[in-house]
């Protein structure tokens, strides 16, 4: 699959139509996989694919919204969902972009895979997909893990794992097999069948850890405000030490400006140095909007998104 | 003005309760309310938007972050909106809203949207009466202050 992808972007680039590709390279290691971007025809080769391209891929190509030709990328089913939710709220040109669809069969949470070898990410040389397991070599040695186990949290959930509009595609998914008993939104029932205190209480603990690092919203493809409104001073909404006041206000403003965009591409939950659950907080916002109106995000261009529709009979039962 | 309310609980609790009220209908029927010098309690601050759908979510959740203990968003009736299609909008801004911040654990009476007209004088009188209630009888909501240092927890 990686030649596949390399003769595409040698063929794409070599036609000068395209400017650089963004996809995956190998970063600080075998085990560390990084985004990249590819300009020139010699570097083609250190593009790879596999288990640990779990980065979205979304986020970058708003910086070539301006570049003169066009712009590649490789998408997962979910980078592909923000190439949509982009177009559709006129970031970028859908021409713009040269969208290589991939199939992706899941994509290993680095930090699980750690606790469930036992051994740290730098002595793992190799993550391969095997159905509903990964093989892994450590060392020299080869060892397999249940795909269910590692997997990222958007992965075991994921709904459309291939890009639906491509210009080329890497090949159909091999379906693999994981826990189904496992509902989509398990996760944000469990916390609404809880009484409010205890809601409360957990919330509590999560905004408290919050250093207000901002990863989440730098990670965010929705989050290409110019001016994001926690960096205004006039107005000023959001005070600088981070105290739970300030915490709970920057992320449930965040889930509020997300309702009926956030494709759970789950990066906000990834680069949280302080392993705030956050998209369970998300979830519940694309849960309610799924429910409510009927409309998941990224996927199709021709449907309005909700809070920019509404319906003359819509329901107010909270009034 | 000290967004947190005065009182520490208790039955003298006294909440403060901010107000958005539309401009064309529920301002109006405020006004009405004072001229008809309908009795309601003085728990309120009053902003008046020029439109329900004026209310970003941004001012509900500051509010009730920063320490005040009730957010109530007043606009005309659907299908009244000054602007024709305003308050469809705030309809559904407000069901995600409220949705969302009862699931981080903030009551919902703590939120609430309603429909008053022009002519609704005594409707304005006992919104405000109902919901000041409800929320003296919640009690006050105090965020804390503090900084507690935690690590980063478990994934």
């Amino acid at each position: 699959m990686e030649d596949k992808l390399r003769d595409i972007v040698r063929q794409l680039l070599g036609g000068g139509d395209m400017v650089y590709f963004i996809g995956y390279c190998e970063g600080a290691g075998l085990h560390h996989v990084v985004p990249c971007f590819v300009a020139d025809e010699s570097e083609v080769d250190k593009l790879v694919w596999g288990p640990l391209c779990g980065q979205n891929l979304g986020k970058y190509v708003l910086r070539g919204k301006d570049s003169e030709g066009r712009v590649g990328l490789l998408a997962k089913g979910c980078d592909a969902r923000a190439i949509v939710e982009l177009v559709k709220q006129h970031q970028i040109d859908r021409e713009k972009v040269v969208v290589v669809g991939v199939p992706c069969e899941g994509q290993a949470d680095r930090r699980r895979l750690e606790r469930v070898l036992g051994v740290p990410m730098e002595q793992v040389t190799k993550v391969e997909d095997a159905g509903d397991e990964f093989r892994v070599t450590v060392g020299e040695t080869t060892r397999t893990v249940a795909k269910k186990e590692v997997l990222l949290d958007k992965c075991i959930h994921c709904q459309h794992p291939v890009a639906f509009d491509f210009d080329f595609t890497l090949g159909d998914v091999v379906p693999y097999e994981i826990d189904a008993e496992m509902r989509e939104y398990a996760a944000v029932d469990e916390l609404e069948e809880l009484p409010l205190e205890e809601r409360r209480a957990f919330w509590r603990k999560q905004f408290e850890r919050c250093i207000r690092c901002n990863a989440c919203r730098e990670a965010c493809y929705a989050c290409y405000c110019k001016e994001c409104i926690f960096d205004r001073k006039e107005p000023r909404w959001l005070d600088r030490p981070p105290l739970l006041p300030e915490n709970e206000l920057y992320h449930l403003i965040r889930a509020v400006h997300l309702a009926g965009r956030c494709i759970d591409c789950g990066e906000c939950e990834r680069v949280c140095p302080m392993n705030i659950p956050l998209s369970r907080l998300y979830k519940k916002v694309q849960k309610d909007v799924a429910e409510l109106f009927g409309y998941e995000a990224g996927m199709e261009y021709d449907t309005v998104p909700p809070l920019v529709d509404f319906e003359l009979d819509d329901q107010d039962p909270f009034i | 003005m000290a967004l947190e309310s005065d009182d520490q609980g208790g039955d003298g609790f006294e909440p403060k309760i901010l107000v958005f009220a539309c401009n064309w209908c529920s301002y109006a029927g405020a006004d009405l309310a004072g001229v008809s010098r309908l009795q309601m309690p003085a728990n309120c601050r009053v902003i008046r938007v020029m439109c329900s759908a004026r209310v970003r979510p941004e001012f509900v959740v500051e509010a009730l972050s920063k320490g005040l203990d009730g957010v109530l968003v007043l606009g005309c009736h659907p299908g009244d909106c000054h602007y024709s299609e305003g308050n469809y909008f705030t309809r559904r801004r407000g069901l995600l809203l409220k949705r969302l911040l009862e699931y981080v654990g903030i009551e919902p009476e703590r939120f609430q949207v309603r429909w008053v007209s022009a002519s609704e004088g005594a409707k304005f009188a006992s919104t405000i009466e109902q919901v000041t209630k409800q929320i003296k009888d919640l009690g006050p909501r105090r965020p804390q202050r503090t900084i507690q240092p935690t690590g980063p927890g478990e994934r």
